[in-house]
This record gives C-alpha cells, sequence and structure tokens, in this order.
C-alpha cells in the first residue's frame, strides 16, 4: 500500500520520511547534547522544565504523562489488547441466570480510544523532549527562559489559539473522528443483528462487505447500491438546479419595478423555512397520500376515477419528491439571490436596454453569468447537501414506495443516506450501514473535489481578505 | 498543546465514566422497567405495583412503566439489550429475532407449564422458539377481519360485492397489503410458508410454495383488488378516510365503532374470484407476548418472572380486556361471558377457522412483503401472468434465501 | 412618441398584473399547506364530535379547540416534551455560538501549525454522513450516562461537541472585519483575548444573531437522533420525536389533528422569532452562500 503510494506521489510521502528521519536525528541529538534534566525528562516527562524553574509548563507534560499511561494501564489496556480478535468470551447462561462474555462493541471503542492515546502519549513524549531542546539552546545563548506568569499569560496572547480551540477540538475528537473512525471499523466486520453485543461477539471478516455491496444476482446489493446511488445524484442534481433558477426567478419577480407590498411576498414565502420542517412536511405528505385531501378531493370533483399514485407508484414519487422539494428549496434561494441581485451595477442593464436587448438576453448575458460567478462554492454546498437530504425525503414517504426489485428493504425514492438509516434503525444491519456511509463519503467527496477544481470563483483563501 | 488538554480531559471523561459505571447493586430491591404500548402504561402499572405490594418478598421493588409500543420495544431491545426494558411486550412475529439476539430469557420451568396448560395452544405454540418457551403469552387477539358499515354494505361475504358497493357509494375499502395481511390471499388460495427454527432462533428451513399457480391466483387477486379506485392500502382505522369496510384488528374496534355508530359491524373475511375461482380469506392469527429480558441477577430475574406470569395471568387478561378491550389468550377468560358477547371477538373467532397460527418469520420477510405490497399497488398494475409469475419467483428465492 | 409611451405603459400595465397573478398563486401554493395545519388542529378529535384521524375535506365541521386543551391536559407529557426542546435549543444556541465564535476567531485572524491542515480534516469529516456514527454516539453516551433520563444533556452535548465544524460562515464574516483595527489594538498593548471580547464580538452581532438563530431552530426538528439516545425515556423526548410518533406508530392513530395542534404550537414562535430576526438570517446565509 505504502509503495504504490510513494510510487503515485513521491515527493509527499518522500517529505514525511525525510521529516520523520530529521525528527529522529534531532531527538538523537537531544539526547547526546542533552543534561542530566533532559535526559530525565525522556522518562519523567516535564522534569526538566519543572527544575528549570518553569512548573505550569513542565507539571502540564508529567500532569499528561500520568493521565494517559493510568488511563492505558488501567482502563484501556483490557479492550485494547484483544482488538485483533474483539473478543473471545461467549455470553453464556449458567442455570437461569446470565453472564455476559466480551462486548465487542466497546472492545472496538475503546479499543480504537487506546490507540489514540497511545498516539497521544508518543506526542506528548515528542512535545516534551523538544520543550527541553529548546529550553537548553536558550540557556546555551545566554537568554532567560520565560517564568510561570508570562507562559500563563501567554494563553490569552500568542498562544490564544490553544486555549480557543481546545474544547471544540476535543469535542470533534470525540464525538465525530472517533465514531467515524469506529465505523469505518465497523465496515470490516460482521456486526448485524445476529452479531448483537452484548449477547453475541463479533468479528473482523476483512473486505466482505464491500464485496457483497458490489454483488449482483438474487440477493446481491449490487443492482440496489447502482439504482439508489443513481436516483440520489438525479434527485440532488434536479432538487439543485431547479431550486436554484425558479428561487432566482421568483427573486426577479418580486424585485421587479412596481411591484408593491414586496415585503409581504417575501415573509410568505419565507414561512417554510421557519416552520419546522418535520411539521409542514409530514403534513404535505399526508396531503398527498392516496387518501389524502388533494385525491380526496379530485376524486370528489369527479376529475380522476381511482386516486393518483403519488406515493405509490415510483416514478410518481420521485417526481412529487422533487416538486415539493421546490416547494421548500424556492425561499431559500429567493432569499440569497435577493441581496446578490441588487448587487449587480445597474448600468450594466441601462446601457444592455439601450442596444435594444429583451429581458431574457439581459438575463442571459448578465444576470445568470454573475449569479453563477458568486454562487458557484454555494452551489457545490447545496449540491452535497442535497445527496443528504434525509428531511425531505423521509418525512414526505420514508423513501417509499419499496419494490421486488431491491434488496434491503430500500425504496424507490430512497436516497444512499435514507436507506443507511433504514438499516440502522429497522435492520440494526451495522455492517452494511457503515459500508454505504463510506460510499457516502466517497461520492461526496469526489464530487466535491472535481467541482471544485471547476468553479471559477475559487481563489485562493487569503486573497479575500 | 491543544492535544495535551484534549487527553487530560478525555482520560478525566473516561475515568467518570467508568467510576459511574461501577456502583450500585448489592442491596435486595431495585427497579424493574417494563415497556407497553401507551393505551396500556396506567393499567399495567397500576396491576404491577399492587402486585408488588402484596407480597412481603416483593419489597424494596419498584416498577417503572414507559410507553414504548411492540413495534420500537422489539427494535429498541435489539439495538440495546442492557438498557431496554426488563420485562416487554411484543408481537409474536418478533419472537425469533429477539431470542436470536438474546433480549429474551426461557421462561421458568414451573411457570411454563402453567402457562402451556392454561392458555390456547395455538398462542402457546407462538411463545416457542424450537422446543422451548421464550414468553407469556398476553393476547390471542392478533388476527384480522372485517368492519363493515352496515349501510353500505349489503352482502360482506365476497369481496366483489363488497367493492361495488363501496365503489357505487363513493366510500373507501382499506385493507392492508404488508407481510401479514397479503397471506390472507395466498394461504386462501392454498399456499403455505412457514420457517423451522433451532433453540437458538435460528432459521433452518422454509416451507414454502408461492411460485406455483396457487400464489399466482392469490397475486392477481391482490392485483386485481388494488386496481379498484376504492381500494386504499392501509390497516389503521384512527387514520383512515371515509371507509365503508376496513380489515383490521381488535385493537380498534373502539375507534371503528365511533365512526360507524349504529351502522357498525363485524364479518369473518370474504370470499375472492379468480379466473371463476373463489377462494375463501384466509390469514395468520398470532398473539400479544409478554417477554423478560436476560438477567444478571438471580433475584431481579426472580421478581422479573413472578411479575410477568401475573401481568399475563386469567385475571389481569380479563381486566385487560375490560380495560382497553384485548382479547385474552388465557382459556378461561375466553370463555367468560363478556368476552364471548364481544361482536369483534366473535367475527375473529369465526376468522380464526380459516386460518393458520404464525410461527416464526425471519425479520427479512417482513421488509421484502412490503416491498412486494408496494409493487402491487404501484408497477403490477396490468402486469401479465408472466411478470407476476416471476416476482412470485423471485419472492420465494429471497424467502428460501434467509433459511440457512 | 406619445403613443410609443402609452404603448409602454400598456405593456409594463400588462406585465405587472402577470406578476400579480403569479405572486398570488404562489402565495396561495406556498400558504395552503400552512392554512390546512391550522384548520386541522380545530377539528376535534372526540368521536362524538368529529374525527381525529385523516379526512378528505379541509374545513373542520365544527371548530373546537379540543386538540389544545388535550395538549395542554395532564394526558399527555406536551407540555414536558416541549420544555425539554427549549432548554436543549437555548443551551445548544448558546453554547454553540460561543464556540463557533471561538473557532472563527483562531481560524480567521491566528496563524498556527496546523491551522490549513484543521480546516481541511474538518472540511472531510462533514463528508460523512451524521446518521453513520449514530449507534456509536449512542454507546459513548451511555458510558457516561447520558441516555434515556440523561438524554438532554446528552443531546446538547453532542449538538455542541461538533459545533466546531461550522465555522465557515462565521469565518467568513470575521475575514471580512479589516486587520489592521486588530493590528491597532494589539500596538496598544491590547491582548489577544482583549481584541477577541472587546473588539471583535461586540462588531459580530448579525453573524451572533444569525449562528444563535439556526443552531436554535435544529433542535425542534431533530426526531431521529433524540428519538434514539432518549431509548424509549418518554421524559426525555422533545416535540419532534414524541409528535413524530403520533403521525408514525399504530398505537396513536386519530392523533392527527393533535399532530396538526402540536406542530402549530411548536410553529408559532419560531415563526414569530424568525420573522424578527430575518433580516440577519439573511445576511448570514447570503454571506455564507457568496464566501461558499
Amino acid at each position: 500500500m505504502a509503495n504504490s503510494e510513494s510510487k503515485a506521489k513521491k515527493s509527499p510521502v518522500g517529505d514525511f520520511f525525510r521529516a520523520l528521519g530529521s525528527d529522529c536525528r534531532e531527538i538523537g541529538t537531544t539526547w547526546a547534547e542533552g543534561d542530566g534534566k533532559t535526559k530525565l525528562s525522556f522518562l519523567i516527562f516535564g522534569i526538566g522544565p519543572i527544575l528549570r524553574g518553569r512548573a505550569l509548563v513542565g507539571a502540564l507534560h508529567l500532569a499528561l504523562e500520568i493521565l494517559l499511561i493510568a488511563f492505558i494501564a488501567g482502563f484501556g489496556w483490557q479492550y485494547f489488547s484483544k482488538l485483533l480478535t474483539l473478543g473471545t468470551v461467549e455470553t453464556n447462561a449458567s442455570g437461569r441466570v446470565t453472564t455476559y462474555g466480551d462486548n465487542s462493541f466497546l472492545i472496538l471503542l475503546f479499543g480504537l480510544l487506546t490507540l489514540c492515546a497511545l498516539a497521544a502519549l508518543i506526542f506528548v513524549w515528542r512535545m516534551n523532549v523538544r520543550e527541553n531542546r529548546t529550553e537548553e539552546l536558550l540557556l546555551k545563548d545566554g537568554k532567560k527562559l520565560p517564568d510561570n506568569h508570562t507562559d500563563f499569560l501567554s494563553l490569552f496572547d500568542s498562544h490564544f489559539d490553544v486555549t480557543l480551540l481546545a474544547l471544540p477540538v476535543l469535542g470533534v475528537f470525540v464525538f465525530t473522528v472517533l465514531p467515524i473512525i469506529f465505523m469505518i471499523c465497523v465496515a470490516f466486520t460482521n456486526y448485524d443483528a445476529t452479531h448483537q453485543a452484548p449477547s453475541k461477539l463479533f468479528t473482523w471478516v476483512g473486505l466482505k462487505n464491500f464485496r457483497d455491496l458490489f454483488s449482483f444476482g438474487q440477493d446481491g446489493f449490487g443492482s440496489t447500491f447502482l439504482t439508489v446511488l443513481a436516483w440520489t445524484l438525479v434527485w440532488a442534481f434536479f432538487a439543485t438546479f431547479l431550486c436554484y433558477f425558479l428561487g432566482i426567478a421568483v427573486a426577479m419577480l418580486i424585485n421587479k419595478k412596481g411591484i408593491r407590498f414586496k415585503k409581504l411576498w417575501r415573509t410568505i414565502l419565507v414561512m417554510t423555512i421557519a416552520v419546522p420542517q418535520f411539521v409542514s412536511l409530514l403534513y404535505v405528505g399526508k396531503l398527498f397520500a392516496p387518501d389524502g385531501l388533494i385525491n380526496g378531493t379530485l376524486l370528489k370533483w369527479g376529475l380522476i376515477r381511482s386516486a393518483l399514485p403519488f406515493w405509490t407508484n415510483p416514478m410518481w414519487a420521485r417526481i412529487t419528491i422533487i416538486v415539493v422539494n421546490i416547494w421548500i428549496g424556492i425561499p431559500y434561494m429567493m432569499l440569497i439571490a435577493t441581496g446578490l441581485l441588487m448587487n449587480i451595477p445597474e448600468d450594466l442593464y441601462e446601457s444592455a436596454r439601450i442596444d435594444g436587448a429583451t429581458p431574457w438576453q439581459m438575463f442571459r448575458s448578465i444576470t445568470l453569468p454573475y449569479m453563477l460567478f458568486v454562487t458557484g462554492p454555494f452551489l457545490l454546498t447545496q449540491f452535497t447537501g442535497n445527496l443528504n437530504n434525509f428531511n425531505v425525503i423521509f418525512l414526505l414517504n420514508q423513501g417509499n414506495p419499496k419494490s421486488m426489485g431491491m434488496v434491503g428493504g430500500a425504496g424507490g425514492t430512497d436516497l444512499l443516506v435514507t436507506w443507511l438509516y433504514k438499516m440502522t434503525i429497522n435492520d440494526t444491519n451495522y455492517k452494511m450501514a457503515a459500508v454505504i456511509g463510506i460510499m457516502v463519503f466517497i461520492v461526496t467527496a469526489v464530487i466535491s473535489l472535481v467541482v471544485y477544481q471547476m468553479l471559477p470563483s475559487v481563489k485562493d483563501e487569503e486573497g479575500f481578505q | 498543546m491543544k492535544k495535551k488538554i484534549l487527553s487530560v480531559l478525555l482520560a478525566g471523561a473516561m475515568t467518570a465514566g467508568m467510576l459511574a459505571g461501577c456502583g450500585g447493586s448489592g442491596s435486595k430491591g431495585g427497579e424493574i422497567k417494563i415497556w407497553v404500548a401507551d393505551n396500556v402504561v396506567d393499567f399495567t402499572k397500576e396491576k404491577a405495583e399492587s402486585f408488588l405490594a402484596s407480597d412481603d418478598q416483593y419489597k424494596g421493588w419498584t416498577v417503572t412503566v414507559e410507553a414504548v409500543g411492540e413495534g420500537d420495544a422489539a427494535g429498541n431491545m435489539i439495538t440495546d439489550v442492557t438498557a431496554g426494558a426488563d420485562i416487554y411486550g411484543f408481537a409474536q412475529d418478533q419472537i425469533a429475532r429477539l431470542v436470536a439476539a438474546g433480549a429474551l430469557v426461557e421462561v421458568e420451568a414451573s411457570n411454563a407449564s402453567k402457562v402451556e396448560s392454561a392458555n390456547a395452544a395455538g398462542v402457546v405454540n407462538a411463545a416457542k422458539v424450537g422446543s422451548k418457551l421464550y414468553a407469556y403469552p398476553m393476547t390471542a387477539d392478533n388476527g384480522y377481519f372485517l368492519y363493515y358499515d352496515k349501510s353500505v354494505i349489503s352482502d360482506p361475504s365476497t369481496l366483489e360485492g363488497i367493492i361495488a358497493d363501496c365503489e357505487a357509494a363513493g366510500k373507501n375499502f382499506y385493507m392492508d397489503f404488508g407481510g401479514w395481511y397479503q397471506t390472507a390471499f395466498f394461504f386462501g388460495t392454498g399456499c403455505t410458508l412457514t420457517y423451522d427454527t433451532d433453540d437458538a432462533g435460528n432459521f433452518t428451513a422454509c416451507n414454502m410454495d408461492y411460485d406455483s399457480d396457487k400464489g399466482l391466483a392469490a397475486l392477481k387477486a391482490m392485483v386485481q383488488l388494488a386496481s379498484s379506485s376504492s381500494f386504499q392500502q392501509g390497516s389503521s382505522a384512527g387514520d383512515a378516510v371515509n371507509y365503508a369496510a376496513i380489515v383490521d384488528g381488535t385493537w380498534d374496534a373502539g375507534v371503528i365503532q365511533e365512526t360507524l355508530g349504529d351502522n357498525y359491524a363485524c364479518a369473518k373475511l370474504p370470499t375472492f374470484t379468480v379466473d371463476g375461482q373463489t377462494y375463501q380469506m384466509s390469514g395468520f392469527n398470532g398473539c400479544k407476548l409478554l417477554g423478560v429480558k436476560p438477567q444478571e441477577s438471580e433475584d431481579k430475574l426472580a421478581v422479573c418472572d413472578a411479575l410477568a406470569d401475573y401481568l399475563t395471568s386469567e385475571e389481569v387478561q380479563l381486566a385487560r380486556y375490560n380495560a382497553v378491550g384485548w382479547g385474552p389468550s388465557n382459556i378461561a377468560a375466553q370463555n367468560s361471558d363478556a368476552v364471548k358477547a364481544d361482536p369483534a371477538l366473535s367475527a375473529l373467532a369465526e376468522q380464526f377457522a380459516y386460518t393458520i397460527p404464525q410461527g416464526n418469520y425471519p425479520g427479512d420477510y417482513w421488509s421484502l412483503a412490503e416491498s412486494l405490497r408496494d409493487s402491487v399497488i404501484g408497477e403490477y398494475q396490468g402486469a401479465d401472468d408472466a411478470t407476476l409469475q416471476a416476482a412470485l419467483k423471485s419472492f420465494q428465492d429471497s424467502c428460501m434465501s434467509y433459511a440457512q | 412618441m406619445n403613443e410609443k409611451t402609452s404603448s409602454m405603459k400598456q405593456k409594463r400595465l400588462i406585465g405587472n398584473i402577470l406578476s400579480y397573478i403569479l405572486l398570488i398563486l404562489i402565495s396561495l401554493i406556498w400558504l395552503f399547506p400552512f392554512v390546512g395545519l391550522v384548520l386541522n388542529s380545530f377539528r376535534s378529535y372526540r368521536p362524538e364530535v368529529e374525527y381525529g384521524g385523516m379526512v378528505d375535506y379541509l374545513v373542520p365541521k365544527h371548530f373546537s379547540l379540543d386538540n389544545y386543551r388535550f395538549l395542554f391536559s395532564g394526558d399527555t407529557n406536551y407540555l414536558r416534551w416541549y420544555g425539554n426542546t427549549i432548554i436543549i435549543a437555548f443551551f445548544v444556541a448558546a453554547l454553540q455560538t460561543f464556540i463557533v465564535l471561538c473557532v472563527s476567531y483562531a481560524l480567521s485572524r491566528m496563524r498556527f501549525a496546523g491551522r490549513t491542515f484543521l480546516m481541511r480534516f474538518w472540511l472531510v469529516l462533514g463528508m460523512f454522513p451524521g446518521f453513520l456514527t449514530m449507534i456509536c454516539l449512542y454507546f459513548l453516551l451511555k458510558q457516561m450516562g447520558l441516555t434515556q433520563a440523561g438524554a438532554i444533556p446528552g443531546l446538547i452535548l453532542v449538538s455542541v461537541a461538533s459545533s466546531g465544524m461550522g465555522y465557515y460562515v462565521c469565518k467568513g464574516y470575521f475575514d471580512t472585519i479589516p486587520k489592521a483595527l486588530d493590528e491597532a489594538a494589539r500596538i496598544d498593548g491590547a491582548s489577544r483575548a482583549r481584541v477577541f471580547f472587546t473588539m471583535t464580538i461586540p462588531m459580530s452581532k448579525p453573524i451572533i444573531i444569525y449562528t444563535a438563530l439556526v443552531a436554535f431552530m435544529a433542535p425542534w426538528c431533530d426526531y431521529v437522533f433524540a428519538s434514539y439516545i432518549a431509548f424509549g425515556h418518554d421524559k426525555s423526548y422533545n416535540v419532534a420525536v414524541a409528535m413524530q410518533r403520533w403521525v408514525w406508530t399504530g398505537d396513536y392513530q386519530g392523533y392527527f389533528t393533535r399532530f396538526c395542534a402540536g406542530g402549530v404550537l411548536v410553529a408559532i414562535p419560531i415563526t414569530i422569532l424568525f420573522m424578527l430576526l430575518q433580516n440577519y438570517y439573511v445576511e448570514g446565509v447570503t454571506g455564507g452562500a457568496v464566501k461558499g
């Protein structure tokens, strides 16, 4: 793996190893040239700074060492040591009382956490070695070391970023990074309804789940996956661009000269943003039901002979969803477009008008290029957001109608993300849910990367400031 | 630097978590959590509390009853057994899944023989996985029959007649085509679908002949019914619109009675005719069960056993019938006058003569059947016999594949 | 000449009339569901009056306040669920805004090792679907005792913990505040912290309100994760969790009008709040859209 990578892009990998090499050399120099305090610090973190009068910095290193080691030895190791098997002791019932065996779930979770703790320990050790080196060099130059008070104050000035970011980074690590690593690992296990911790063990199965996803035939996930993926992309395309253009159109309509009560029209539209979606969308979903208000009224008026299959026919359901989504999406786009349209210099239109341009020509050659240019990145985020637009699909018809042609409980309007949800909640098929989740990531990442390169308005971030 | 602070806090949080995890236990007594449907929460709480108060040996034990319906309860128990309820109600179709996930403990031996003799035989069977009894039968009313509006439907004995009356009156006919209800057609034309399980809740074999002329007749009947402008898919009377007939169970009797008022009537399911041949609708008969989850403490298990046994006893089943109208599974309770005089329960009893006791089915069957349901209503409208036959073959192949 | 202007005028008039017709049509379509919702909420669920399930007519035959009475009576925990949601929304809004401000300031104003890496890394993390990690978060919270009875602090913790990743809009705003202001203050001897608290924050009112508003509105719609970690513990539900059960669970048939009433009660304060702060919202969304 590392080999093929290094062939593909030589320089980053090369850089990495060069950096590692120089790091090792630096550690060696620190040891060779270091005094007793420094050498002691290799084992007892932070003892060097403490002895040099920087109690705060030293104590922090020491405390971290103690905590991490206590965590790993006292709590994490029992899980970490079983990480390769995910547990071997089965749950058994002696008499009627149940004794739970190894909990594969916790072994995997805390095993990974311990792994992270080990990495953190090595990192702290490295920082501690570097700290010693820096101090020694400073002293050798005859400079004074900053005292505890200065160290402390720097947390609110030159090191203010540390203070600001410590908690957010920790939070993201525990509640986002760790769970994602965990679920990526689950994709390589057989964790599902019949291997449910703590009653049953689950274990590593390699790439089996990925092979299942791409297996075609009777019960293979392959064709269902491709159908769902295709609909996900089609949906995201229509949901994004229909709302985009119609939203601009509505904004222009309201902005039109001579139209009064502009604020009123906007406020009416904005209602769909303000009212929580689970209220409005659930109600709209019911409106279109076979026995809902729309069908009921049409039947009563004799306009149709039997209910229109808004939600029961896959094609109808897809179209209905896209149409209802316009109802949701136009107001957002209208709000954004309203502000942006006013930024277009009026004299551009004026000179176009003198040249005898029709409104449509003006839209095509002035408005649209400008809008596309400024909102390029926004369109991209809208698109990736729509790929994962759970609420609209799920609240309207739960991804139905299901079909005999699809496996895993998938339905005609299921996006990858609603399918993932169904696998988690209805089937507790975590292994396949994890695989689908990875696929969602890959799709999103690839699209983002490709489109981002093509955007005209992408400038380097500093240029904006 | 930020990484350092991060690890400190992390380690701290974990240590705190560990400490919180331990502690407790030791002393006798504790809390028993029960999950039942919302409308019997108060009833169950009252009965359970009076039971625990009735005997000194249960001193120190308290109950909390939470409203978690039968569907959610099974799902939650499978997601996390340890956080789930100690005693919970569920529909019998979930039992194999729950046993396989380790969420049910076998019924205690002395209770087991009592349960087997006191309850109807079909119900006892439904509470078994393999040869072991895993749950306490609570009701025997998990079946469906026809509710109808006397003023609209002149003859409830044939499906064609019902549909004609409904169409003429511009009223709806509700029937569910999900896995539980569609067997009314398949079993009606003489098809079979059962699974064999071993004692651990694994499915070992599937006995099925949907891919046949009988199966085709049933599927055609469903497609034909779905094509009616009066047909609505569904079985929740409380959410049904403008209906003159609905295939539903006893649990909705109250709602329907209130809606139809004086025109309220019940009957066994009608017959249906395909290609000139007439069949009686069949279906499942089943029950609601009360289960106890595996326990690590012997004391607690004993209390849970006793409590579950009491909550499914003749006395409580009758009281529950009076409170919320759930049909008892206990033979003595079934024979009480009040239960016998109930129109819904009598219609159900009449229908039960044509039905098949529901065994264990894998969870995948139910979701697959939903796919068939949606396909029948949507894409199979107007499909030819060959398409339908192919659908049945794929349905059968999938069902077969769920047994190892 | 005169003819031309009058024909122009005529054309404009027709155009305006068409525009008004279109706008009125749009308004009707947009308002219809909300009108329906409100009308349904006044249909009694008691069988002796009317019907609490779905019906195929819009205007109730009898107007009644039964549904609202039900919500405020002891027959349901609606008020408790409502209170839970307010608590969650309030804490999430306050803490999330604070964290977003901190992160945005650090990323906008300070240059430190690993800054670009952190931003790229968080961007990549955001590409994983949120539901993926639900089961893992559940067990993590369970280890900390923050599920079931403790679900409310648990929900707040999870929402706040990952909020650092949502810094884009706010950082974009900070980027537009001239750096020269900071520099001037720093030359006068003010520390970074002082600049942040006494200069940047007071200048960021629109973005603070925008962030808080978005954060406040999100918990009202969270019926998936909130339901997952409440794990059947009725008292820890928020309104969304409890009310989607009224629509989707067979145990609650005929609760449709009560759902509508509950929905109206949720929608009113949120809508008012939103309308009041609409301008800030537009500013935030537009800024975010242009910045990307």
